[in-house]
């Protein structure tokens, strides 16, 4: 990859304010990763040099740098409180308790986790918008696992 | 006029005349002849003669509340009964009954159920008369991760009642299906309600063959045996006093001292003890080791290729593995 086109890349991940770019083009892979806002990395691969360019006087204001973004959304998280299989619904085939986006109020049902034939109904212990589902259909759970964030 | 309201007044010893029903009942006897006609829906074959009357082919004995409270004794004060003739599913109904404030010790039994339940939906057939079906609510003031092994003490209980009433063939399968040889004779479902922390309402659904017939056997998708034919009590009433009797029993001593009191009488009921045994994962995969014996906590320690594993959910099915 030309040194031009680098520069025009590290310019546009300048201009866009975005955290990470990564660039594939035939055997070459380019990575240009925002570290701070007064500095620019940029990885090659598979070749082992490894550039930095030290960036030239910031455009972009130090605090528009793009945070990490978070793996799970802010709010409540619901804990599984026993090891056991995690399921959705109430029985194969029938519809999920609660979706991403769901209303739900305190005392509603969640999930149920089944260990040695005993089902658990997991229940909201307060209200508001279910904002994330943390594990699939049918897959186990450990004690204190997140299985939902309420926000 | 009720199918079952009908049958109730009919014998396999002798015939009753449509006549004589229809006096009983105050009803019409084309009324009588029509509800009789859904009697088939139930399993239940009805011999009808002109100018004799209606006879069952085979014996029914009804679930009969002054029968099961009889048998119980002083135990009687620990159970709320309700008997249904029909109904969805005695859990389902109770589940619904504890979220509106039912006492612990309320128990619901039915004649028929609609929508009975196995695990994960699986269906729990029936066959009039045939199996004794019923739900027990027990309220718990400790949290959930506390009530892991509550399936299996309930399986020790179901244990002990068939024992006592001559089922002496009859092992734990874990978690706790009961079973004779390979044929199950009977099944438990658990669904729990509540807070994390407690307190818990916990539903308990048993299910137990007394007397299917060939056709009812057939139609199932796994072997299974019965009460009759393992020479046990077929009185539905007795065999449902007595499991609750045994419940009330293990459920207090459950509570306060937990399952490792228990572990080693599971242990000794377990079917296939230190046996080779192959385990079917809901994902698919299987796993063959040796059962070794059960945790504190109910779940079941096998000895694997790659050393000792221990099985806590669901979906995993034990097999002998000269039977496969």
């Amino acid at each position: 990859m030309d040194l031009r086109k680098l520069k025009k890349l590290i310019d546009l991940v300048e201009e866009s304010g975005i955290a990470e770019l990564e660039v594939t083009e035939g055997e070459e892979r380019v990575r240009i990763t925002r570290v701070t806002a007064n500095n620019q990395m940029i990885y090659a691969h598979p070749a082992p040099t490894q550039v930095q360019v030290p960036a030239a006087a910031p455009t972009a204001p130090a605090g528009t740098a793009a945070p990490a973004v978070p793996a799970i959304p802010e709010g409540e998280p619901v804990k599984s409180p026993m090891v056991g299989t995690f399921y959705r619904s109430p029985s194969p085939g029938a519809k999920a308790f609660v979706e991403v986006g769901s209303q739900v109020n305190a005392g509603d049902t969640l999930c149920i986790i089944e260990a040695m034939k005993l089902l658990n109904e997991i229940e909201a212990e307060r209200s508001g918008v279910i904002k994330a589902i943390l594990i699939e259909n049918g897959q186990p759970v450990e004690y204190g696992e997140t299985l939902f964030v309420i926000g | 006029m009720n199918c079952f309201d009908v049958l109730r007044q009919l014998s396999a010893e002798h015939f009753i005349s449509g006549e004589a029903l229809a006096s009983q009942l105050g009803v019409s006897r084309s009324l009588i002849w029509q509800a009789l006609q859904q009697a088939e829906h139930y399993g239940i074959e009805v011999h009808s003669i002109r100018g004799r009357g209606y006879r069952l082919s085979r014996p029914l004995i009804w679930l009969d509340e002054a029968t099961i409270a009889r048998h119980l004794g002083s135990q009687a004060r620990f159970f709320d009964l309700k008997l249904f003739d029909s109904t969805g599913s005695t859990n389902t109904e109770l589940l619904a009954a504890a979220g509106k404030g039912a006492p612990s010790g309320m128990v619901y039994a039915a004649e028929w159920q609609t929508a009975g339940r196995g695990r994960r939906g699986r269906q729990w057939r029936g066959e009039l008369g045939a199996s004794l079906m019923f739900s027990l609510l027990w309220r718990f003031d400790c949290g959930a991760a506390q009530l892991s092994g509550l399936s299996l003490a309930v399986g020790i209980a179901l244990a002990r009642a068939v024992e006592r009433h001559g089922a002496t063939q009859a092992r734990l399968k874990w978690p706790n299906d009961l079973i004779a040889g390979t044929q199950k004779l009977a099944g438990i479902l658990i669904e729990v309600q509540g807070d994390a922390l407690g307190p818990n309402a916990a539903v308990i659904g048993i299910g137990l063959n007394i007397n299917l017939s060939q056709q009812a056997r057939t139609a199932l998708d796994q072997p299974i045996t019965d009460m009759q034919a393992q020479g046990g009590e077929t009185n539905r009433n007795v065999l449902l006093a007595g499991i609750l009797a045994e419940l009330a029993d293990i459920l207090p001593a459950f509570e306060s001292g937990g399952f490792k009191p228990l572990v080693a009488e599971w242990e000794r009921r377990h079917a296939w003890h230190h046996q080779p045994v192959t385990i079917l994962h809901s994902n698919g995969e299987q796993s063959e080791g040796v059962a070794l014996g059960i945790t504190d906590d109910g779940a079941l320690r096998v000895s694997g290729a790659q050393g000792e594993f221990r099985l806590f959910a669901g979906d995993v099915s034990l097999r002998r593995k000269d039977s496969n």
